[in-house]
């Protein structure tokens, strides 16, 4: 395989200026004559090694570090669904209830989940305000394979959650991520759209599943509009 | 002229042409490339010997034909030595050099070893094409007309153009150039002196400054080279040879007085040497009036003490065999006065080395210390005053140059002999040291020492100066304008990786000043100015910048002092990257690295 002296210094990574500086005082073993640079990948691997220098010419992986970028509220929320009348009094009964609910494709194990969520509510409520709540266990489920999940519950009535602002939740999103990161990612996404004053009274509406996907998606658009500013 | 040849090459190779007419292209195109060549890809090192070979012969050439032009110039001037006004020759011979150095040559006067330093810890090694005959006819024409100077630094300086313009013409990288001038400068002084190790130890202690195999080889190579051609030219002589020397203790035991002696002649003499440049310096005269006026009074010295003229090695000879002058008194004036003639020769503006002088005064100041003992102690029984005089010169080489090896060497090479190496080593080492004490520079690096241009290999200030301001620069700054509000600000924030922002006009593009994270922290978890702020109010408008050309050193200072650990680069009113301490680590010790091991 033939280098250039750009790859040599990306693997290098370097500057070309020092590459180039290098190559004219010999001290990286390319020779230069005219405009022409003879390297050898043999031979700069071994220079590399012996003074202790990293070379790694795969560059593929470094790319896909930085292209996985965790995914929007929609496809999450879309992949939870939406349940309507959950029952219950306290704060354990909805959640009873709600994970009694969730489609079995998604989680088998419902007692566990329910545990996880419960003890994270000892912790603190997760009653953010406005009457809405996102409860989420405290790590990342080990069921979820591939996707995060968000299962929007609207409450049949409303109930005492403990929130920051002692007003009685109605809605619960039940917040399940594959990882912390696109755990703050959602929830950062699902603040920003619970914390609008018009939002919550449409969803004091208990909308179908496609007017609440067609308003977050609007939510998000906003949100992408001042991310990429 | 093989500028325009590859031109004509690369012109007809784009014509296109039968596949035969484009080999021979490429084999007369890579003729003056060699490095192409099977042979030499693989390692350059058998290479370098054989460029050795030739820049050693070279420089030997160089110095064989600088020394007889010297020889012959004193001879023919000899006979008008007894008219009046035979002062007023090393004056015609200064003036006529110092003209030549200023308006033909266009070079700076003095000897030219820093200059080949300098070259060396900056450019690579690159000297210019004319240094290689310049310092030669200027220093034979102060040195000829009897200026007190010595052949040896000019022809050093030849040698090292010499190897320099033969590496370019082969196309040689900077390490492999660098190498080749200091064959280059030892193939010069081991002609010079008959003496190969003297020239190797030379060019690597002085020169070079770095011991390694990749060195050594070529340089010892170009110094066999250069000695041979001299051998040739001139006969195998043993330029002082003298008679075996019985050393008995007391003389060790003396050698400590006569080192703590040269060092202080050594001390003296710099000191000469300085303030008749500081004096001649303030004098406002043409170059080569100045000269003149130095060379005058050089050859009014010379009327009463021939033995200051010239480079002075026929009065070594005689004071190694003991046929010198009689009476302590005199060698003590001689002494004073030769110091009094090298000062007033090179300090103002001749062209001409520090070496020959030195051993002449060595061995004058060997000569006083021995004349001196013998008076004091007259019955102990001394060894002669040749073995003195030897020591002398050891002594003032080591405590000028501060290259202990190259005094040791030197002496035991010219004189032809080990039987002095134990009193040799104790005054040329003492003397080093003592001098290092009071002057810490040697004399050919003063100059470059004070200017902090004196770069040798694997230290911080070569690592620094190699390394450039475009190098380490970092380019993931995200920019802002001034008059951006605090609101869309926070929005930037969120989106950069780091916690100084650029602020620039939007208009022209301005650098107008820097935005630290870290100062505005305060105001920007305080959504009631998101509106009301701009960014020009919270922006440090005076924040410190440097430039791309500006010195890592320099740069270094500033964030010193200021405590930065990034400063912004700015280049055309422009900003272009930002310089952090922890990336300069990182290039730092890979440029470290890279330097070091070899």
């Amino acid at each position: 395989m033939k280098l250039t002296i750009y790859e040599v210094a990306k693997s290098l990574n370097l500057p070309i200026n020092t590459i180039e500086r290098w190559i004219r005082q010999g001290r990286i073993p390319i020779q230069k004559s005219s405009s022409v640079y003879i390297i050898s990948e043999a031979v700069i691997k071994k220079w590399a090694d012996s003074h202790n220098l990293s070379f790694s010419l795969s560059k593929k992986e470094a790319n896909q570090d930085k292209n996985i970028v965790p995914e929007n509220l929609m496809p999450a929320m879309q992949r939870g669904s939406v349940l309507y009348g959950i029952k219950g009094q306290t704060v354990e009964e909805v959640l009873k209830d709600a994970t009694d609910n969730i489609q079995d494709s998604l989680i088998k194990n419902k007692e566990a989940l329910f545990a996880t969520l419960i003890e994270r509510e000892s912790l603190a409520s997760t009653g953010i305000g406005n009457g809405v709540a996102i409860p989420h266990p405290r790590i990342p489920l080990s069921e979820l394979r591939k996707n995060s999940a968000i299962i929007t519950c609207f409450l049949e009535k409303p109930v005492e959650f403990g929130a920051v602002d002692n007003q009685p939740v109605f809605i619960m999103f039940i917040l399940l991520s594959i990882s912390v990161k696109t755990h703050l990612h959602l929830l950062s996404r699902l603040s920003f759209c619970v914390r609008n004053k018009l939002f919550i009274e449409f969803l004091k509406t208990s909308p179908a599943p496609d007017a609440l996907y067609t308003k977050i998606s609007d939510y998000e658009e906003e949100l992408d509009r001042a991310d990429n500013f | 002229m093989h500028c325009t040849l590859k031109y004509l090459i690369m012109r007809k190779n784009s014509t296109g042409q039968t596949t035969f007419r484009r080999d021979y292209m490429n084999i007369f195109r890579s003729w003056h490339n060699p490095l192409r060549w099977n042979v030499f890809r693989s390692d350059d090192r058998l290479f370098l010997i054989l460029i050795a070979v030739i820049v050693g012969s070279c420089s030997g050439l160089a110095a064989v034909a600088l020394n007889w032009s010297i020889v012959t110039l004193f001879d023919r001037l000899h006979s008008f030595r007894h008219y009046w006004w035979a002062f007023t020759l090393p004056a015609i011979g200064a003036a006529l050099s110092s003209l030549f150095l200023e308006k033909i040559v266009k070079e700076g006067a003095g000897h030219g070893v820093p200059e080949v330093v300098y070259s060396v810890s900056r450019y690579g090694g690159l000297l210019r094409f004319r240094s290689s005959f310049s310092r030669i006819i200027s220093s034979c024409l102060t040195i000829g007309s009897g200026g007190s100077a010595g052949p040896e630094a000019p022809v050093v300086m030849s040698g090292a153009a010499i190897g320099s313009n033969i590496a370019s013409f082969f196309s040689l990288n900077d390490r492999q150039r660098i190498t080749i001038v200091g064959c280059g400068a030892a193939g010069a002084i081991s002609s010079i002196f008959n003496a190969p190790v003297a020239g190797l130890v030379f060019s690597i202690e002085v020169i070079l400054g770095e011991w390694k195999a990749g060195n050594i080889v070529p340089i010892a190579i170009a110094s066999v080279a250069g000695t041979e051609i001299s051998r040739l030219l001139q006969g195998n002589n043993i330029a002082f040879a003298h008679h075996n020397f019985d050393i008995s203790f007391f003389d060790i035991g003396a050698c400590f007085g006569l080192a703590v002696f040269t060092a202080v002649v050594s001390i003296f003499l710099t000191r000469c040497l300085k303030i008749v440049r500081g004096v001649s310096g303030k004098i406002q005269i043409p170059l080569w009036l100045r000269a003149a006026a130095g060379g005058c009074a050089v050859g009014i010295i010379g009327i009463f003490l021939p033995v200051v003229l010239g480079e002075g090695y026929h009065s070594i000879g005689n004071m190694i065999n003991g046929t010198f002058a009689k009476g302590i008194l005199f060698v003590a004036i001689a002494l004073l006065a030769k110091i009094f003639a090298t000062s007033l020769t090179l300090g103002t503006g001749g062209s001409g080395g520090i070496f020959a002088p030195c051993l002449v005064i060595g061995s004058l100041a060997g000569l006083t210390y021995y004349r001196a003992l013998a008076a004091i102690w007259p019955s102990l029984s001394w060894i002669n005053e040749g073995c003195y005089a030897l020591l002398g010169m050891a002594g003032l080489i080591s405590g000028m140059l501060q290259a202990p090896l190259t005094g040791i060497f030197l002496i035991v090479e010219i004189t032809g002999g080990y039987n002095v190496i134990l009193p040799l080593l104790i005054v040329s080492s003492l003397s080093t040291t003592l001098c290092h004490y009071i002057e810490p520079a040697s004399f050919y690096l003063k100059a470059l020492v004070a200017k902090g241009q004196l770069l040798r290999p694997g230290t911080d200030a070569r690592v620094l100066s190699d390394l450039s301001v475009i190098e380490l620069l970092e380019r993931d700054c995200l920019t802002v304008n001034q008059n951006m509000r605090l609101g869309e600000f926070i929005n930037v924030i969120k989106k950069s990786k780091r916690n100084l922002f650029p602020v620039e006009d939007e208009k022209t593009g301005r650098f107008l000043g820097l935005i630290n994270l870290d100062k505005i922290r305060s105001y920007i978890f305080n959504p009631g100015l998101y509106d009301a702020v701009f960014l020009w109010q919270i922006m440090d408008s005076d924040a410190d910048k440097i430039f791309p050309d500006d010195d890592l050193a320099e740069v270094l200072n500033i964030m010193d002092r200021k405590h930065l650990f990034s400063i912004p680069v700015v280049a055309n009113n422009k900003f272009i990257g930002m310089i952090s301490k922890s990336t300069l680590l990182d290039k730092y010790r890979k440029e470290l690295m890279v330097q070091t091991l070899d």
